[in-house]
């Protein structure tokens, strides 16, 4: 199988043109006003310190701090950048209180009770390395290099990943921003048109702007939510499909409350729609897609009317939409999604996307899908090894199990291979910044495997469900504490200029780390030590991976940092098409792997008697649970309401405001409860509710048990059959309240 | 002069960001908030579903109840505008600033009655209790300036600052040329209380059915009786110092014991 992606490939990053320039001067002197003791000064006259990139977030803002007597008061926007402008989100805002939280890890822990119920004994670093390195190396020199598995998530994660990946030599490497969120994504795309779609679709620019489940709104990443507002305002038409009245439902021309799991079917009907009435467009079919005569002979069947019975939505609506988008092409954005590890059969929705763009001829044109190109860095790091696919859980012989998987191995072939042990031992785990007990279903197997291991290691800034697994638990400067991760994206200066700008933003730190707190590389190089590698190791400090990072572009961190925090330089045409671009509309190798080589309706499981689907998805105050414990945050959400259908609720008894618990399919029962929110704008046979609530770690003193763990709740797990990745919205639940078990009427 | 704010909700996307930066810049105790964004809806309006965002602060409003209820003891304030034209007038511990149409609060001189909380009908203000002084040991009033002090350092207010979408316009509404009475001439609305009439300077603007949902949930109660108020305030400002002196009088007394349980003890030692 010649499918290779490379994770570089899925880590383009690129922004959208922003649209805001700075709207205020920065005031970097002290003004010398003394404090009043009542009347807060402001941050007027605070020191500006620039070069912060935050991470409240993978979107990467661009941050000033303010900083009065050493301590961090306020983020802001930097004023020079031309991405996120002045502009920072709630969780971006809130970032001094992940700073400043009381909670946060602060020295090296050694658990000294029981995995799960830890007793925690503070530790020197030296004794904690001690500890990790050898701990580590002993399971390496008993079980080989794929004896380890890692966790990682974040800007941080990225240096010990590759330690692990490439010079240990471990396959079993699990991202859940790629194996439980857009990894599915990119798989597809990359399938289709040979590209990573991002989500660079110039929103600013369309007459239409098609979102399936994307909840812009609730969803917010800065400057996508300016280009988005930029093309609203600009009069484009949006259609949202949800069985909910998300955010972004509120805002559509045209909502298409559709059955869940049936995405697919609708954007065949709508594909085969414009096929059948030759409202594609024929020139760019021709000239650069392959494969539309299979294509179009495998969704005939699509008809609108099937399409509209298997979506419980009118056929005229469908109808609507797809002539819509015929009248507005090329000049529409279809919008590829964020997190689309949903149903266990989202390859083929996101090859639909990818498919329908192309019939509209939406690529590289203007209000389309299109690539803005960052300036070119380097790749410092350990340094690539082979490894043989030996020991490549993915590999069965010499036939990938799941051809289209990210990069990594599928989250449930390591699971079942630490569990049984077979095909072989995985007995030490690291996880660094990501939280599995609450990214990745059902909560009993994750216990599982970290119950399986001889030692399980977790590096991270604050405490979260899943450290409370950890034999070593090391604390993590955060990212406004640390160089590190260098955005490169491009925008525009000016509204108008005719080509945009790139621009490098290299986070740099806002203030010093405080208790004894370490960055990534100084853990990695010293656990490398260790274990054997000292030899290997590519950088002494996070400040020498940054500037050897820049080097391509001819800058280093203090240029950028005498520079106002970002470097601009001219760039180029996003809407330039490469000149190989080409669309397998019908793919032969997909086809050759034993999967549908057009994009192919598998129906999910429907919902049982008495039950309803439980779809979950984001609050625009926090990402997932890492921001529970953040009290400004917190104050803002503090809990995670159940969306329950106004009819339903009537038929139940239950109103606005009770409080429920929750009961699944398979018997798994909610640790907390959470209160009713009764509104006709979701269908009848769903509830929904923020993703990231109900913390167990009484450590998060600030979070623990609010709201409802939606994770601990998807406990069957769904297998995207192309990828692997997981589908997360097949379980089904039933409220309880006063111990009574209710069912969900038909 | 008038300052007021525009609050777009066609563009606003219900993401707080402007409560949260709020929160930085005049250090607001985490529990408690100067600004505030309430989620409305899915809801039915007419025959239409709609959702929408009721991003609430201060109104500074034309004839602000909160003044009116302050008990402080009035004293002459001088205000100067632009040309150095002075006004002065007779203002308790909170006021109208006749230049700019803000309302303000003098926090040395604010008793921490809560007097002007209760009052507005908009639930604006707060008594941050951390505020401490030999006026009030129970905290003192706090609420939205219009960032005044940004403003006049040059800056926007900073929820304006961190809009993400722009929802958020800031300026003087008694300038015809202004962004903010552009939108009051294409029909930017204050939440009036029912049957009130106290002219909020806070405003919005939407389309028709997110307005008419926001006006439908967020509109305040008719403003409660003034006199009311004003004379539960002054009863707890009067009954307050005593209580305060009991509770002194407590604590010296806890110390006394600790003082003669010390002598007591140094007694027993020798």
């Amino acid at each position: 199988m010649a499918f290779n992606l490379t994770r570089r490939k899925f880590l383009q990053t690129a922004s959208l043109a922003a649209a805001a320039l700075p709207l205020a001067k920065v005031v970097s002197a002290e003004t010398g006003v003394t404090k009043a003791s009542l009347e807060p000064k402001g941050t007027m006259g605070d020191t500006t310190v620039v070069g912060g990139l935050c991470e409240m977030c993978f979107w990467r803002c661009q941050l000033v701090g303010k900083v009065r007597d050493g301590q961090l008061m306020k983020l802001e926007g930097n004023p020079k950048s031309i991405d996120n402008g002045t502009s920072i989100c709630a969780r971006g805002n809130a970032g001094v209180k992940l700073l400043y939280d009381v909670d946060r890890l602060k020295y090296p822990l050694k658990n000294v009770g029981k995995r799960g119920e830890p007793v925690w004994k503070r530790i020197s670093w030296q004794e904690a390395l001690d500890e990790c390195g050898s701990k580590l190396k002993a399971v390496v020199d008993q079980h080989g290099p794929q004896g380890i598995c890692v966790f990682p998530h974040g800007a941080s994660a990225k240096y010990p990943m590759h330690y692990f990946e490439r010079t240990v030599g471990t396959h079993n490497v699990s991202e859940a921003s790629f194996f439980q969120c857009r990894g599915i994504r990119d798989a597809a795309y990359v399938a289709t048109t040979g590209k990573a779609p991002n989500e660079t679709v110039d929103m600013a620019n369309s007459k239409v702007i098609f979102l399936i489940g994307s909840h812009l709104g609730e969803n917010i990443h800065v400057s996508h939510i300016k280009a988005y507002m930029k093309g609203l305002q600009s009069g484009a038409k949006l259609v949202v499909a949800d069985p909910r009245y998300s955010a972004a439902a509120a805002k559509s021309d045209i909502w298409v409350q559709i059955k869940p799991g049936t995405d697919t079917a609708y954007l065949l009907a709508i594909m085969n729609y414009l096929v059948k009435n030759n409202k594609y467009d024929k020139d760019f079919v021709a000239k650069h897609t392959a494969g539309f005569d299979k294509f179009s002979e495998a969704i005939g069947e699509w008809s609108l009317d099937k399409a509209a019975k298997e979506c419980d939505i009118p056929a005229a609506q469908i109808k609507e939409v797809a002539e819509l988008l015929a009248k507005n092409a090329p000049n529409v954005a279809i919008h590829p999604g964020r997190h689309v590890s949903w149903y266990g059969n989202d390859f083929q929705r996101e090859r639909a996307l990818a498919c329908l763009t192309a019939l509209l001829g939406a690529y590289y044109v203007k209000g389309g899908w299109f690539e803005p190109k960052p300036a070119k860095l380097g790749k410092t790091s350990w340094a690539p090894q082979e490894h043989g696919n030996e020991h490549n859980l993915n590999f069965n012989k010499d036939k990938q199990v799941y051809p289209f998987s990210p990069p990594g191995t599928p989250t449930e072939l390591i699971r079942d291979c630490a569990i049984s042990g077979k095909p072989y031992a995985i007995k030490g785990c690291v996880v660094w910044g990501q939280n599995p007990m609450q990214t990745i279903p059902n909560q009993e197997k994750m216990k599982a495997v970290f119950n399986a291991m001889d030692f399980v290691m977790c590096v991270d800034v604050m405490p979260t469900d899943v450290t409370m697994w950890a034999d070593i638990l090391l604390p993590e400067s955060s990212y406004l504490e640390r160089h590190d991760e260098i955005k490169a994206g491009t925008g525009k200066i000016k509204a108008d200029d005719p080509l945009p700008t790139q621009f490098i933003a290299p986070r740099m730190p806002l203030v010093a780390p405080m208790f004894e707190r370490k960055d990534q590389v100084y853990i990695t190089n010293e656990i490398a030590k260790r274990m054997g590698h000292e030899k290997d190791i590519p950088v002494q400090t996070l400040e020498e991976l940054v500037d050897k990072t820049l080097e391509p572009a001819k800058i280093t961190l203090a240029s950028v940092k005498a520079d106002g925090g970002i470097h601009l330089q001219p760039g180029t045409s996003p809407y330039a098409m490469p000149e190989d671009f080409k669309v397998q509309l019908f793919n032969d190798e997909i086809a050759a792997a034993g999967h549908p080589g057009a994009p192919t309706y598998k129906a999910v499981e429907g919902v049982p008697k008495g039950y309803a689907r439980l779809l979950y998805g984001r609050a625009p105050v926090h990402t997932f649970n890492r921001s529970q414990n953040n009290v400004w945050l917190n104050h803002e959400m503090p809990d995670n309401p159940v969306w329950l259908n106004d009819e339903v609720a009537a038929k139940l008894g239950l109103k606005n405001g009770d409080t429920v618990g929750f009961i699944n399919s398979e018997g798994v029962k909610s640790r907390t409860t959470t209160t009713v929110k009764v509104t006709p704008g979701i269908r009848r046979d769903s509830v929904y509710m923020y993703h990231g609530y109900g913390s167990a770690n009484p450590l998060m003193t600030a979070g623990v048990g609010k709201g409802v763990d939606d994770q601990s709740l998807i406990t069957k797990i769904a297998i995207d059959p192309e990828t692997g990745c997981h589908g997360m919205r097949n379980n089904f639940v039933k409220l309880t309240k006063d111990g009574k078990t209710l069912d969900i009427p038909a | 002069m008038q300052y007021g704010m525009i609050i777009d909700l066609e563009r606003c996307v219900g993401c707080h960001a402007c409560a949260i930066a709020c929160k930085a810049e005049w250090e607001v105790p985490a529990e408690f908030g100067r600004n505030w964004v309430h989620r409305l809806g899915p809801s039915k309006v007419g025959k239409e579903l709609a959702s929408t965002y009721y991003p609430g602060l201060c109104n500074h409003c034309a004839k602000p109840p909160c003044v009116d209820a302050c008990p402080a003891d009035p004293v002459e304030m001088t205000f100067k505008d632009a040309a150095g034209k002075t006004i002065t007038k007779s203002v308790a511990a909170t006021w109208k600033d006749p230049v700019n149409g803000t309302v303000q609060i003098d926090k040395s001189r604010c008793l921490g009655c809560g007097a002007c909380a209760e009052a507005c009908p908009y639930g604006a203000r707060y008594v941050n209790p951390a505020l401490v002084d030999d006026v009030s040991s129970d905290g003192k009033a706090d609420k939205c300036t219009y960032c005044m002090p940004r403003v006049e350092a040059g800056l926007v207010p900073a929820c304006v600052q961190t809009c993400i979408t722009n929802a958020r316009i800031f300026g003087d509404l008694d300038d015809p040329k202004s962004d903010v009475a552009a939108y009051v001439k294409k029909g930017a609305k204050g939440l009036e209380p029912k049957g009130g009439n106290i002219g909020p300077n806070s405003r919005y603007y939407g389309k028709k059915k997110d307005i008419t949902l926001l006006f439908q949930e967020s509109t305040p109660a008719a403003i409660a009786d003034l006199g009311s108020i004003k004379r539960r305030a002054m009863m707890a400002s009067m009954v307050k110092p005593a209580m305060r002196k009991a509770r002194d009088l407590g604590l010296l007394g806890l110390a006394g014991a600790i003082l003669v349980k010390g002598l007591t003890d140094e007694k027993n030692d020798k």
